[in-house]
């Protein structure tokens, strides 16, 4: 099974969005994250980057990472308020603690908690979203220029990172299936032989980086020879290399650039007016205070607005169409009578 | 000097002289003084039993040894007129590309475009240039609606296409392969070698290709080259290389040459279409026929074939035999499994009964349900409908022994006396003080199969059911027969014996049954004589040349051979 934040191309805004411009408008929702901690403003970042993985088509995403984030909040809560003794609300007295000594629970100290993983919730979607929808190689080749050789490190560990999880699972079912009578398997065994093939892996992939030229590379570091041979093949190759079309056709930039640019600036710049205008009041020492103010408002509606940028808008025509599921569509035992004419 | 007369003019795609290369700490040489030259534009075949040596040659060709192995080499290799010692792989990627057996090994990128484009950024190609190229050879190679698609979505066919393409995409005059169908069905295999001879007919590109299913590309290939101990045993035409294998060793022989020198038929045909062709001469006095009633009627056997033997169930309801016990019993039996972003129906409504001592080959194409059906009775996915029961208990096999074997020592992963029962079982009683990794791939495989045996047996008495899942992959023919013969043991113990199986020649030579599933439903279900011919694709090499009902081995094909002639 693919993991729910593997990249998945599909035709929504979002994912042919050239990087750069899915970049600054998923970065600018965590920005705010970052840089506020009202509550009602976190809220909406993370409403507003699961609405945008929604329409995105990247639901699934967003529902792994609240199940995997929502778990990490709550601990956040629970070391906040044992560890932080500030606040005047005291909920709950517990005593000496080895380590930790006077442990008092306070309100302050808990809604501080939850502000954080609150945060940490909200980047987590964020990020997943990326991870769903935006292409990992247009990225680090985006890059490439700046870090050839870190780029392609990222490259190879962004490919590795699945295969070593599609390994893991591959040697749990092995040992699952091995009889009452072998040796049972722990954990340790399996994660050394885990290694073992993670590193097989790791020397098949500089194999084939080696077969596809990465000598040449060696020595430009930004993708470019820096020496041509003189041999025919090599002649051939430069010619090639001067071909005077500068652009690559098939990387052109995407209608839907401007747009996600566009709101990317404008939450960019709701969010810094309304840092300047005292939006997102909120302090959870001594006592928790929290305001809402016309500009917390707004700051909250430009975000809450931003989510739909990946909204994408079918042609009149194309709408009645995908009103209707194709016959093909027929799934799960319902479909049985159909399957029956095939059975020989 | 002008572009053309260049081409002219060019060197060997691949000179080899005097060549001699021993992998670091290891006791004899790899390669032993070999000489080869391939000619621009030439298709070769590299034969050879398991550890001859083809790999190495493969990879000496491409500069991975001993750049990247590291060893001792003597002699010289040229590749398009570059050294290939002195080089290394890098510098010779422009000329010579590389495709190793499993393709999952050899891609880098994420998506299918970018994987194909990587050689070309690698060498500082313009963007417009790299698109056309990646256009080109997309187009080559029938790849046009996979370049959006992620690498870990496609089936084992498209990634041997997009890796093929990664390897193509730079245009080098040699392409060396690695056993590159070991892993696929025989559609997607057929497909490969088409599309090969293809490329190699309209982009002149030589090809050295290292095969074990020799049937598959003996008639396409303009010359054979095997090999023995890390030298060159033969070298020459196909159907030179039929005569010598049938003389020196037959493990190399293709089916159509075996059913030909068992009926005494000369010359030994090196694919289908010849074989027909010798049949339908004047010579075989009619042997051969037009249609397969024709045939049956000139061979004197009009019967052969029109009665299959009956279904083992079809003999048990009617008392024929007596009823054996259920090992596995599915019944309306439905899988699905995420894909991404959708669920997918990959069982739909199996119904599948299995008997001890059965030895049936489950085939089908590529994702048709083949592995998903022995871990849903294995118990690792579970149905959303319908029931699988394995009453006698089921050990499985699947396709990586390697997965099995976690401990340095064989005793270690079989303690007690259910150990060296499963081990006995094997034939490995004798190795519990070996580490696996000195085993040999087949003792491995046994070793894999012992632990997933242990404990499942009630004294020597076998698990009801016992599944395999791929065990063939990258076998030459001698290891086959071994496995043959341990599944026939299998089965004589009481074992109902499951093979999921891409390959149609090991399937007539171990089943008594073939289960044919296609997108998830049972398309065919009977004896292995009567699914294995009559069919194209799964159908054995024999059944094609003969096309005669129920005959599918070149013994079968020998006899009827041999019946017909003295009729």
């Amino acid at each position: 099974m693919r993991s729910a934040f593997a990249y998945t191309p599909r035709p929504r805004p979002l994912q042919v969005a050239s990087p750069g411009a899915a970049v600054a408008y998923l970065g600018a929702l965590a920005a705010v994250a970052v840089a506020y901690s009202s509550p009602p403003v976190l809220l909406a970042v993370g409403a507003a980057a699961a609405l945008a993985g929604t329409l995105a088509g990247a639901g699934r995403a967003v529902r792994a990472a609240l199940r995997l984030a929502v778990p990490i909040a709550i601990a956040i809560v629970v070391v906040n308020a044992l560890v932080v003794n500030r606040g005047e609300t005291v909920l709950a007295r517990l005593g000496d603690w080895p380590l930790l000594g006077q442990v008092d629970v306070t309100a302050e100290a808990l809604a501080e908690g939850a502000v954080l993983g609150l945060r940490a919730l909200v980047v987590m979607i964020a990020f997943a979203v990326y991870a769903s929808c935006v292409d990992p190689d247009r990225v680090l080749r985006a890059l490439r220029p700046l870090a050839g050789r870190s780029a392609l490190t990222a490259t190879l560990v962004s490919r590795l990172v699945p295969v070593a999880a599609a390994d893991a699972a591959r040697l749990r079912d092995a040992a699952r299936l091995r009889g009452p009578g072998a040796a049972a398997v722990g954990r340790a065994p399996l994660a050394r032989r885990l290694l073992a093939g993670s590193l097989d892996r790791a020397v098949d992939v500089a194999a084939t980086l080696e077969l596809r030229g990465y000598g040449l590379e060696a020595s430009g570091g930004n993708g470019r020879p820096r020496r041509v041979a003189r041999h025919p093949v090599a002649r051939r190759a430069r010619a090639r290399r001067r071909d005077p079309r500068a652009g690559d056709p098939r990387r052109r930039r995407s209608r839907f650039d401007g747009r996600f640019y566009a709101v990317a600036a404008a939450v960019a710049l709701a969010a810094v007016a309304g840092g300047l205008l005292g939006a997102g009041d909120f302090h959870a020492y001594p006592t928790i205070h929290l305001g809402v103010d016309g500009a917390t408002l707004a700051l909250i509606a430009v975000v809450l607005l931003s989510g739909l940028a990946p909204l994408r808008r079918l042609p009149r025509r194309r709408r009645a169409l995908a009103a209707a599921p194709p016959p093909s569509r027929l799934r799960g035992p319902a479909a049985a009578p159909a399957l029956e004419a095939r059975r020989v | 000097m002008s572009e053309l007369a260049t081409r002219r003019a060019a060197p060997p795609a691949l000179g080899i002289d005097g060549l001699t290369y021993r992998y670091p700490r290891a006791s004899s040489a790899a390669i032993s003084d070999l000489s080869l030259e391939i000619a621009p534009g030439e298709f070769v075949l590299l034969a050879g039993r398991s550890a001859s040596g083809k790999s190495t040659l493969l990879k000496a060709a491409c500069g991975l040894v001993p750049h990247f192995h590291g060893g001792e080499i003597e002699g010289s290799i040229a590749v398009a007129g570059l050294d290939a010692i002195e080089s290394g792989p890098g510098k010779l990627a422009a000329a010579v590309g590389y495709l190793a057996q499993d393709p999952e090994t050899q891609v880098v990128s994420t998506t299918v475009a970018a994987e194909i484009e990587l050689p070309l950024e690698m060498r500082g190609d313009a963007p417009a240039s790299r698109a056309r190229a990646i256009e080109e050879v997309a187009l080559a190679l029938a790849i046009p609606h996979l370049l959006d698609r992620t690498v870990d979505t496609l089936s084992g066919g498209e990634l041997q296409r997009v890796a093929l393409a990664a390897a193509l995409v730079t245009r080098p005059q040699l392409v060396l392969l690695d056993e590159p169908t070991s892993q696929l069905d025989p559609v997607a295999g057929d497909e490969l070698i088409w599309l090969l001879r293809r490329l190699n007919e309209e982009w002149g590109v030589a090809l050295l290709l290292a095969e074990h299913r020799l049937e598959r590309c003996l008639a396409a290939a303009d010359r054979v080259v095997a090999m023995d101990g890390g030298a060159i045993a033969f070298d020459g035409a196909p159907t030179a290389f039929l005569a010598w294998s049938h003389a020196t060793d037959p493990t190399l022989s293709t089916p159509s040459a075996r059913l030909f020198s068992l009926a005494g038929i000369d010359p030994l045909p090196t694919g289908v279409r010849n074989a027909r062709a010798i049949l339908e001469s004047p010579a075989m006095a009619g042997v051969g026929g037009t249609t397969p009633s024709e045939r049956l009627v000139l061979l004197g056997r009009p019967d052969l074939g029109r009665q299959p033997p009956p279904h083992p169930s079809k003999l048990r309801e009617e008392g024929v035999v007596p009823p054996a016990p259920a090992t596995l019993q599915a019944r309306g039996l439905w899988v699905e499994l995420s894909t991404g972003d959708e669920l997918r129906d990959v069982l739909r409504g199996i119904d599948l009964d299995v008997s001890r001592g059965e030895r049936i080959a489950l085939m089908g194409r590529n994702g048709a349900g083949k592995s998903t059906l022995v871990r849903t009775a294995a118990g690792l996915v579970d149905p959303v409908a319908g029931k699988i029961q394995t009453p006698g208990g089921m050990a499985l096999l699947t396709q990586n022994p390697s997965d099995y074997l976690v401990r340095e020592r064989v005793g270690d992963e079989l303690p007690g006396k259910q150990g060296m029962a499963a081990l006995r079982v094997v034939g490995l009683e004798h190795a519990a003080d070996v580490d696996p990794r000195d085993l040999s791939g087949g003792e491995r495989q046994r070793l894999a199969l012992a632990i997933a045996l242990a404990g499942r047996m009630e004294g020597e008495e076998l698990p009801g059911l016992i599944a395999l899942d791929e065990p063939t992959r990258g076998m030459d023919r001698a290891r086959k027969d071994e496995l043959t013969e341990l599944i026939e043991r299998l089965a004589e113990r009481g074992a109902g014996v499951v093979v999921a199986t891409h390959d149609v020649e090991f399937a007539a030579a171990f089943a008594a049954r073939v289960v044919l599933l296609g997108d998830g439903v049972v398309i065919a279900d009977g004896p292995v004589g009567e699914i294995l011919s009559g069919g194209w694709y799964f159908a054995t090499e024999v059944a094609r040349v003969l096309d005669l009902p129920g005959v599918v081995t070149p013994e079968q094909g020998a006899e009827a051979l041999r019946e017909g002639r003295a009729e």
